[in-house]
């Protein structure tokens, strides 16, 4: 299963939709809506995607984990629209033989999905709201100035 | 030919989401990018990354008649 979707993650779906009887191992990962980001106080997240690219860059992003480790099955599901404090943003479910694999796999898939998948938070806290990539890039330039100056 | 534009997080909101665009054979998506923040030079503090049919590219990927080309910021999902 790869989606976004405006609903509340559900978690139950999710297992049932990696479920294999030759899997051993079954790993849960869930992003969930800090209270606190960078010192501010954060009153909810709110995502943008592009699905149709969103979801077929989740199948790609599956289809190599599947090459690198000997899985059952992956979900990867994300919410978009606001999504208040303490609530799930992404969830990535791997299913596999053993846990060792399972876990890899689910570890390596949220780094790549934080990296590839094309979705956009927008922070919304007491005082004002801001793209948060944007300021992720221009921290990066500066560290990378900084790096150059010395 | 023709292409279709969209725009997401930051450049939707100052953009628009979208739309059709004609553009000359063998246009580059670099190329496009560059005639867009010619006309809106506030983009070019932008760090754009280029999509076309649902594919990362570079910029020099060249376009096709009917390409869906996107420009987004840098992504930033997960919790």
């Amino acid at each position: 299963m790869f989606r976004v979707t405006k609903a509340p993650l559900d978690v139950p779906r999710l297992l049932r939709a990696v479920g294999d009887p030759r899997a051993g191992a079954t790993v849960v990962f869930l992003g969930t809506t800090r209270r606190e980001n960078a010192g501010r106080a954060v009153v909810r997240l709110e995502y943008e995607a592009y699905a149709s690219m969103a979801t077929a860059e989740m199948r790609r992003l599956a289809a190599a984990a599947a090459r690198r480790w000997p899985l059952r099955k992956v979900a990867i599901v994300h919410r978009i629209g606001p999504v208040p404090v303490g609530e799930a943003s992404v969830a990535v479910v791997v299913s596999a033989g053993h846990r060792a694999e399972a876990f890899a796999a689910c570890h390596w898939l949220i780094d790549r999905v934080k990296e590839i998948v094309p979705i956009w938070k927008k922070e919304h806290f007491r005082g004002g709201e801001a793209w948060i990539g944007l300021q992720r890039a221009a921290a990066a330039r500066r560290r990378a100035a900084r790096r150059g100056r010395r | 030919m023709r292409v279709r534009l969209r725009f997401f997080a930051v450049l939707r909101e100052r953009l628009g989401p979208g739309g059709e665009r004609s553009v000359a054979a063998g246009t580059t998506v670099g190329a496009l990018w560059d005639a867009l923040v010619a006309e809106r030079p506030e983009l070019g503090a932008v760090r754009v990354r280029y999509a076309v049919n649902e594919r990362y590219v570079e910029r020099g990927h060249p376009l096709a008649d009917r390409d869906e080309v996107a420009f987004f910021p840098p992504v930033s999902g997960g919790g």
